[in-house]
Formats: structure tokens, C-alpha cells, sequence
């Protein structure tokens, strides 16, 4: 507040630290208070150093430091990670729709026999059903339509839809009995992603993002790869909500890389601009967004000035990314032809290993489509075809280059689906209706116990019968495979140290930890 | 002759000395014959008989404990009643009433083995054992009167020692049926087991599955009643051959049919049917160890195949403990310094400084060689793991990276070292992983890492040393 000079109305100097505004709030700015100063004294470039600031390791330290408590490399003294972590990266592949865990790997030999009878009333209990089912007669039984057998060493029963699942099954760690509270997509893959039914909640990896930081000022530190739809197939929508980084600053958001054509539109510099000519235009534009967060002080306008940088960095990272002219054959041998195809599941699993191969913090790819109310006999075998082979080459790829060693992958989707048919069921098809009370994910690499299988459902997959892992359980033990006690990361917000999992008590599933 | 005439010359002046009338001999005696001639009436043929005999059998366990407290007491009281000679006034009554527990005690337990169809070479001696013990009592009764009168001065001791001695020993196979022949000497400390001649179990081939997987729980959770001490079913356990023999009921394993094998099929009833397997509330197998069996008999129930398909028992390995790092509290200025800079930046492991620092180079890899790697040796025995992937690093950054000494990972891939000077980390003891991808070792250059002592994750993919489809080789 400038003081007009004929004024004799003393008003004080606004004092952010006085005001009754959240800590975290105080601390951004305080931060934003050094940074400007920092800036100032450098001048009118803004160099790499100060912006490396933003994005890679940060700058602002040194509250208290001492031999104890080095105070470095965290960013905003947070003191993350909390505890040695196993995966420095995580890699989540993300089956939108809810995959049926009784066709793919929760085999349950008894249901051969119950074609057509009614799920019994014990099993069912008295819960919700959704719109869809709660109006049928009947909720016959409908037994999964393919065989299983056993493979690897661990004789872990694999659908014979996923030959590719069952070669690395050795290495998986399995969980059963995943349960959410939501029975609809859009609150559940809200719930699973951001620890919240309703939007605004930082997703996982935001979270990731804001505590670990980047470790390639290059890329983002958080990267989403969406994967082209396939019309044959039921698609659920996903949005950027679900990679928004909420309350968070939002360079902590993931940034979207296009399925078809330019990876990121507009990256390219158009036909007469040079990168000289983008940087002079950048430093100008910086000035101008210096000015505005001097006058305003809002944390956003940090974020711009640093995603502008990150865009000029992009602009010759994100090209060699997305080069895959060097890739030996190897790797088209492994992932096959369909991976030449930007967009396709295929294509995005091996950009997720050259994003891991580039230190890029989390990556999540998301395929969608697994939706299948009905004619899941016809659909669920384009899904494995698409999604099957990729994920094997993916993790082989990873443990061949070393990388498996320090990253976490992640397959799940929001929830998992009914034993019982919706709509009509035949000799040779059938539906599935959403089912959050059990469903099945695995995990591999960095943190985890491989070659094991963790819960169990009852003989109908509908309820869990042992060492039940709540969604907020599952994200807790994500988080302690990266370092970090769920617990210790927080945030204040709207009056409440906010977290991932939420304010009810969550737990880290030791059982799951190598 | 003469012997002859002396045996019985000495039994009558024994039996004058007693003083029993030769009627009231008839008793003991009888008592004996009948003892001894009951295994031979009612043997122990091996298969079951009337439920009620088992359901009286089982409180065989119950009551045996009281017999054998008295008889115990009998020599505490005999030898305390030299000075206090009502002690051995109640001695009498104790000896009376331990033969009067004693008796319905062997009964119960012949009822128990006879019921239940047990044999083996451990409940026929516990058996014998009882009637000698049972023997021995009666005799101690009909002797004891004549030497509290100090008419016989050796007989009742002789057979008091003797019955102690039987009792002592036929409680132990009694034991050794409930508990497993092993039962004491499981938890024997090394050291003794040569002195007491305890061994430990013999087995087919020591490497096979069969010997480190199935007999393991067979031992722990079956021989107790299938061995070769205690026979029930006539089935016995305890080795490969018998196990493959089968008991009264024919084989128990169908090599390559799990699902007709009897053993499974035993072991995976439920929990409250009668043919459940380990029977009377024993510990019943884990889901593992039944898996193990299934598996076994579906690779065809060998004694030699060192592993079967379906099965992975994972082997713990532990990673040797990361040591923490000294204090770099004095490096803090610089540290931070340079993670403000453009460049390599050194990172925490965590907020626990004795975790380390990790050498991240990937913002500035391609400029990054051996002389920006020799800047960092006064940071070097605070580095745990270089990231130097894709850096312009060569042979001659051994020379630095040998003084890393708690370098634990070392990622080299896609550098144009050959593998020359790998051997200089051998100075490095902490050193569990190695990633050489994409670089230009070979098979050659390579063997330097088979003398590092922790190393157990390598990687040579996409190189002229990498030998196999999969490129990480544990060395362990």
C-alpha cells in the first residue's frame, strides 16, 4: 500500500505475515519474497539458475540448518523424502472403466458350476447396486468366460486372456482385495487419484510433484499420457481434474502430452522465429509477469514464469523424447508393431520408459475403455490385446535397463466389477456392473515384495475374506515405496493439514513392502 | 543241578522270609500273566476298533500323570522315613494307591492304542514298558511289608529301583508318541548333539525339493504319528519310501495326480471333519506348505527334482545394510551453492543426512566428464549413488570414482566407458549395483565384476558383454 504524500492517514504497512491467512499461504509467499529479491539482483535475465529454481531442485533453503537437518534439496523445507526410498519414480497405468477382476487374474474355479444361478443373498449382502443393476430380477451368475492356468514359478492362476501378464507374473505383487468407497467412475477415479470423491484435491501425482520435486529440469516432473480411445469400446471420460494439482501451486499439475500429432501444440516455434527471438520474447514476457507478481503477490504468477520457462525448455527435450528413430530393434521386437503408433497404449509405455530413462518424477498413462456393461466377451479381448503385451514390455524393458531397481509400476483402475451379469446372460456373453467392495491391481519394482499375492476375495469375487488394502491404504503404501510417511505430507488448506489420503487413518500395507 | 538246587533253596528262604502265605502268591503271580499275556490276546494289528475304546482311550493321557507323581514320592518318603517313621507309614498307602491308579491307567491306554489301531515300535515298547511298571508295583506291595519289618533288606529297594528305572523310561516313549521322537533334542544346542548321539534326520538327495521342501513339514506336522515310532493307519512318513509305500488304505500319493492323492486330499478337508489331517487338533499344514505338496506330486512326486514348476520358495537374500555416511556438515555451504548453480547437484538420499547424497548430472550430462567428476572427491565418501548415465565420463573416471567409498549404485549406462579400470571398484565394499547398458564393455572387461563383493544387480544390456535374454545377472 503506497502512501499518498498529501495523506496524513498513517496507514500501516500491510504485513502479510499478520494476517490471518493459511501458513502454507505465508509460506509461499515468504518464499516469493526471496525469490523476488533473488531475481531482482540478477538482473534482467532471469537466468537458468533462478528459474532452475522453480523446477528443478529449489533454491530456498537454509531456515535452520544445521548437521541434523541439512535443509537441502527439499523443496520448500519440506524434508522429503522422509526415509530412504526404494523408487525414485513411479510409472501408473491407469485402466479407466473398472477391468473385471474375475476374467483377468481373481480366478475363481467354483463359478464354472453356478452358470446362470443367483448369487446367493449372504454374499450380496444388503448394499448399494448402481442404477444400472438395482432394478434387475435377477443377478445370475455369469463364470468368466476363459480358462485360467497357472504360470511361473509362484503357479500364480492367469487368465488365458493375458499370456503376456502371465509371463512376468513371477515378478508382480499382486493385491486381491483393493476396495474403494465409490461405486461410479467419476467419484471413484477422483477417490483413487486424489484420496477425495469431489474435485479440487491434488492427485498423486501433484503430491509427488510438490514433495520430491523434479529430478530433470528438462521435462516435467509429471507427465500424462492419454491413450487414443477405441471406438469399439466403452469410454468412460477423464479429464484433467484428475492430474490437477487442487490447492497445490499449479506447476505442480501433470502435464498432458497429446495422444495424435504434436506431442504439445504450439511447442514448436513458428516458420521466422528463432530460438533467439523466443528467448528475447520470453525474458520480456518475464518482466511483465515480475511487475504483476510484485503488484499482486499471487503465487499463480509464479507458476506462469515457470511454466513458460519449462515450455522453452520442452521446446528441444520434448523432440528428442518423442524420437524414437534410435530405438535399437530390440524394442520393437518387445512392444511390438502397435508401439510405432503415437497414441496407441503401446506407443505410451515406451515413451513411459524414455520419460523413466530421463529421471521424469511420475508418469501415468491412462487407457481407457474397460467399461464393459455388456458384451464383455466381445470387448474385453481387444482391451488385453491393447493393453496386455504393452505392460509386459514395459516392465521387462525396465528390469533389462536397470531401471526396475528404483521404479515403482503401478497397474490399477477405480474399481473392479460384478460376479453377476447386467442384462441378459448367455451361454457365450455376458456384462459386469461396477463392483467397488473388491478388485485386483498389481504393482512391480522399486519398494514392493515380488512374486507374491496379497488378499483374497470370497468364491464369488465379491467380497474381500482376507487382508482387505482400502484405496487410501493402497496410495500410503505407494507413498512409503517413494519415501515418504502419507502421514507427514501435508499441506494446510481450508483449516486442515491436507493429505492424500485424507483425515481418516490410513495405513501403510507392510505386507506388500520388499 | 546244583544251581538249580540253590535258585530254589534261596526262593524258599525268600519266601519264608516274606511271609506270605504260598496262596496269597497267586495274586502278584496272576497279575503278572495276565499283564503279559493281554498284548497277545488283544494285539495291536494296526486297524481300528470300537469308537467307545478310543473315546475311554483318550483319557489315558489324563489320569497317567497321577501314578506317576506317587510312585515318584515312594522313594522321597522311604528314604525321608528313616528319621521320621510315620513318612514310612504313609509310604504304604502311597504304594497302594499308585498300583490302584496305575492299573485303570494301562487299561485306558490299552484301550487308546487298541481303539485307535496304532503300532510301531515306540507304542510296543511303551506298552511292555507299563506292564514291567505295572509288574513292578504289584511285586513292591506284596515285598514291602517283609522289609518294614527288616526281614528283607534287599528286595523291595531292588524292586522299587528297577520300577523307577521302567517308569522313567516308559514315560519318555509315552512322550516321544505325543510329542515326536525328536521332541527334546530339537532346540539341543550344537555343541551337544555329538555326546548325546542325537542326529539330525537322514534324507534322499540334500538338495532336492523333497528334502528341503516336503519332508521339512511332513517331520514337523506328521511323524509324530506316522513315524517310525508311531504307526497309525499303518503309514508311515518319516522317509521317502515308506511315504511312496501308502498305509492300510493303499498309496497315499498318485505321482502327477495330485487331486487322487490321499495325503492331499487329508490335509485340505475341513478343519472339523473326522479324516482330518494332522488329526486331534494338531497344527494343521499352512496354505504354503500345501501348495508345496500339490506341486510335488503334480511334477511327479520325485526325490531328486531340485525344483518343481508351480512352486517359488522365496529365498531371503537381505541386502547387506546401507552404512551411514559421515557428517558433511561442513560441505553444507558448498553443497548448496552448487544446487543453485548450473550443473551436477548433489541430493539427499532423504531428510536423514547419514543416508547420503546422490550425484544427479542429468540436467548437464553431455557436458559432464572426467574433470567436472574429479571436482566432486571432496564430496566422495558422502556419495551413495552417481547418477552419470549418458555423461561424457571414460575409462580414466575410475580413478575418481574408486574414492567414493559408500558409492552403493553406480549408473554408467550410455556413457563410452569399455570396461578398462572396472576393476578399481573393488576398493568399493559397498557396492551392490552397476548399470553398464548401452555402453561399449564386453565380455571381457566385465569379468572385473565378478570380484566385487556385494554387487548383485548388473546390468549389460544392449552391450557386447550381455550374454542372455535378460540382462540383469544376480552374481550371488
Amino acid at each position: 500500500m503506497k502512501q499518498h504524500p498529501l495523506c496524513s492517514d498513517c496507514e500501516p504497512e500491510l504485513d502479510i505475515t499478520q494476517l490471518p491467512i493459511p501458513a502454507g499461504l505465508k509460506r509461499e509467499w515468504s518464499a516469493v519474497e526471496t525469490r523476488r529479491r533473488f531475481l531482482g539482483r540478477s538482473g534482467k535475465v532471469l537466468g537458468w539458475a533462478a528459474l532452475a529454481s522453480l523446477f528443478g531442485e529449489a533454491a530456498l533453503r537454509g531456515h535452520g540448518a544445521d548437521a541434523k537437518n541439512p535443509a537441502l534439496a527439499t523443496r520448500n523445507n519440506l524434508g522429503l523424502p522422509h526415509f530412504a526410498p526404494k523408487a525414485k519414480r513411479a510409472i501408473y497405468l491407469f485402466m479407466s472403466g473398472g477391468p473385471p477382476q474375475m476374467d483377468l487374474l481373481d480366478y475363481k474355479p467354483n463359478l464354472a458350476s453356478q452358470f446362470n444361478k443367483d448369487i446367493p443373498n449372504s454374499v450380496r449382502g444388503n448394499q448399494q447396486l448402481t442404477g444400472m443393476t438395482a432394478g434387475q430380477s435377477r443377478f445370475p451368475i455369469a463364470p468368466s468366460h476363459w480358462g485360467f492356468k497357472q504360470y511361473g514359478q509362484t503357479g500364480t492362476w492367469v487368465s488365458d486372456l493375458l499370456p503376456y501378464t502371465a509371463r512376468m507374473i513371477d515378478d508382480l505383487t499382486i493385491v486381491k482385495s483393493v476396495n474403494t468407497d465409490a461405486i461410479n467412475h467419476e467419484p471413484a477415479i477422483m477417490f483413487i487419484n486424489t484420496g477425495n470423491m469431489n474435485p479440487g484435491k491434488p492427485c498423486l501425482g501433484s503430491w509427488l510433484a510438490y514433495g520430491l520435486g523434479s529430478m530433470n529440469d528438462n521435462l516435467p516432473t509429471f507427465v500424462v499420457l492419454q491413450t487414443k480411445t477405441n471406438p469399439k469400446e466403452n469410454n468412460q471420460p477423464v479429464s484433467s481434474r484428475l492430474w490437477s494439482s487442487g490447492f497445490l501451486s499449479s506447476e505442480y499439475a501433470g502435464v498432458g502430452l497429446r495422444s495424435g500429432g504434436d506431442p504439445v501444440l504450439y511447442l514448436a516455434d513458428p516458420d521466422g522465429v528463432d530460438r533467439e527471438v523466443r528467448r528475447k520474447m520470453l525474458d520480456a514476457v518475464e518482466q511483465i509477469n515480475r511487475q504483476t507478481l510484485a503488484d499482486v503477490g499471487d503465487p499463480e504468477t509464479n507458476a506462469r514464469i515457470a511454466q513458460y520457462e519449462m515450455a522453452f525448455r520442452m521446446q528441444s527435450s520434448v523432440p528428442e523424447l518423442t524420437d524414437l528413430s534410435k530405438e535399437p530393434q530390440s524394442t520393437w521386437d518387445l512392444y511390438g508393431p502397435e508401439a510405432r503408433v503415437p497414441g496407441t497404449f503401446a506407443y505410451n509405455c515406451l515413451l513411459a520408459r524414455r520419460m523413466a530413462e530421463r529421471n521424469v518424477r511420475f508418469v501415468q498413462v491412462y487407457k481407457r475403455g474397460w467399461d464393459v456393461h455388456g458384451d464383455l466377451v466381445g470387448t474385453l479381448p481387444i482391451l488385453c490385446q491393447e493393453t496386455d503385451r504393452p505392460c509386459y514390455a514395459l516392465v521387462t524393458d525396465l528390469k533389462r535397463r536397470g531401471l526396475l531397481d528404483d521404479t515403482l509400476v503401478i497397474w490399477a483402475g477405480e474399481f473392479g466389477r460384478t460376479v453377476y451379469s447386467q442384462g441378459g446372460l448367455s451361454a457365450d456373453n455376458y456384462g459386469r456392473d461396477h463392483h467397488p467392495r473388491c478388485f485386483t491391481t498389481w504393482m512391480v519394482g522399486g519398494g514392493v515384495k515380488p512374486g507374491i499375492t496379497y488378499g483374497e476375495t470370497d468364491d464369488y469375487s465379491y467380497n474381500v475374506v482376507k487382508d482387505p488394502v482400502h484405496v487410501r491404504n493402497f496410495n500410503a503404501t505407494i507413498l512409503a515405496c517413494l519415501g515418504i510417511d502419507h502421514n507427514r505430507l501435508t499441506y494446510d488448506f481450508q483449516g486442515l493439514d491436507q493429505r492424500l489420503t485424507g483425515p481418516a487413518p490410513a495405513y501403510v500395507v507392510k505386507g506388500l513392502l520388499a | 543241578m546244583i544251581v538249580a538246587e540253590r535258585v530254589t533253596d534261596a526262593a524258599r528262604g525268600f519266601i519264608q522270609r516274606v511271609r506270605i502265605s504260598t496262596s496269597a502268591w497267586l495274586y502278584p503271580v496272576g497279575a503278572a500273566i495276565l499283564l503279559i499275556a493281554l498284548p497277545f490276546v488283544f494285539r495291536l494289528d494296526g486297524h481300528a476298533h470300537a469308537e467307545w475304546l478310543q473315546f475311554f482311550g483318550r483319557f489315558h493321557p489324563v489320569l497317567l500323570h497321577l501314578p506317576i507323581g506317587l510312585i515318584v514320592l515312594l522313594p522321597v518318603l522311604e528314604i525321608a522315613g528313616a528319621k521320621r517313621p510315620a513318612l514310612r507309614e504313609a509310604a504304604d498307602l502311597v504304594l497302594r494307591a499308585a498300583l490302584a491308579l496305575a492299573m485303570p491307567t494301562l487299561a485306558l491306554g490299552y484301550m487308546l492304542a487298541y481303539g485307535a489301531g496304532d503300532t510301531g515300535t515306540t507304542v510296543t515298547r511303551h506298552m511292555w514298558g507299563a506292564n514291567v511298571l505295572c509288574i513292578g508295583l504289584i511285586l513292591c506291595v506284596f515285598v514291602r511289608p517283609a522289609w518294614a519289618a527288616g526281614r528283607q533288606r534287599l528286595a523291595y529297594p531292588t524292586l522299587l529301583t528297577v520300577t523307577l528305572l521302567t517308569l522313567t523310561w516308559t514315560s519318555h516313549q509315552g512322550g516321544s508318541i505325543t510329542h515326536g521322537s525328536g521332541y527334546l533334542t530339537h532346540y539341543m544346542p550344537s555343541g551337544l548333539r555329538p555326546i548325546f548321539g542325537a542326529d539330525s534326520a537322514e534324507s534322499v538327495s540334500p538338495d532336492s525339493f523333497y528334502a528341503r521342501h516336503i519332508h521339512p513339514v511332513l517331520d514337523a506336522k506328521c511323524v509324530s504319528c506316522h513315524g517310525a515310532s508311531m504307526v497309525k493307519g499303518n503309514l508311515r512318513l518319516d522317509t521317502y519310501d515308506h511315504l511312496m509305500r501308502g498305509g492300510q488304505d493303499g498309496a497315499v500319493v498318485m505321482p502327477g495326480k495330485p487331486e487322487n492323492s490321499m495325503l492331499l486330499a487329508r490335509v485340505t478337508l475341513p478343519s472339523g471333519d473326522k479324516h482330518f489331517m494332522p488329526a486331534e487338533g494338531r497344527t494343521p499344514l499352512t496354505s504354503d506348505e500345501i501348495n508345496w505338496i500339490r506341486a510335488w506330486i503334480r511334477a511327479g512326486a520325485t526325490p531328486t527334482a531340485i525344483s518343481v514348476p508351480g512352486v517359488r520358495v522365496i529365498e531371503d537374500h537381505p541386502e547387506p545394510p546401507p552404512q551411514p555416511v559421515g557428517d558433511y556438515s561442513q560441505l553444507l555451504p558448498e553443497i548448496r551453492a552448487m544446487q543453485n548453480g548450473v550443473g551436477a547437484k548433489l541430493v539427499p538420499v532423504s531428510a536423514n543426512p547419514s543416508d547420503g547424497l546422490i550425484l544427479r548430472t542429468a540436467d548437464v550430462a553431455s557436458s559432464f566428464g572426467d574433470a567436472q567428476l574429479a571436482a566432486f572427491q571432496k564430496f566422495a565418501p558422502y556419495i551413495v549413488e552417481a547418477e552419470l548415465a549418458r555423461t561424457a565420463i571414460t575409462d580414466g573416471g575410475f580413478d575418481t570414482l574408486q574414492k567414493f567409498t559408500h558409492l552403493r549404485a553406480l549408473h554408467l549406462e550410455g556413457t563410452s566407458i569399455t570396461g578398462i579400470g572396472l576393476a578399481k571398484l573393488n576398493a568399493l565394499t559397498q557396492l551392490t549395483y552397476i548399470n553398464l547398458s548401452g555402453t561399449k564393455v564386453n565380455a571381457q572387461s566385465v569379468t572385473a565384476l565378478k570380484a566385487m563383493p556385494h554387487l548383485r544387480h548388473v546390468y549389460l544390456f544392449n552391450t557386447a558383454a550381455q550374454s542372455d535374454e535378460s540382462s540383469a545377472k544376480d552374481l550371488q
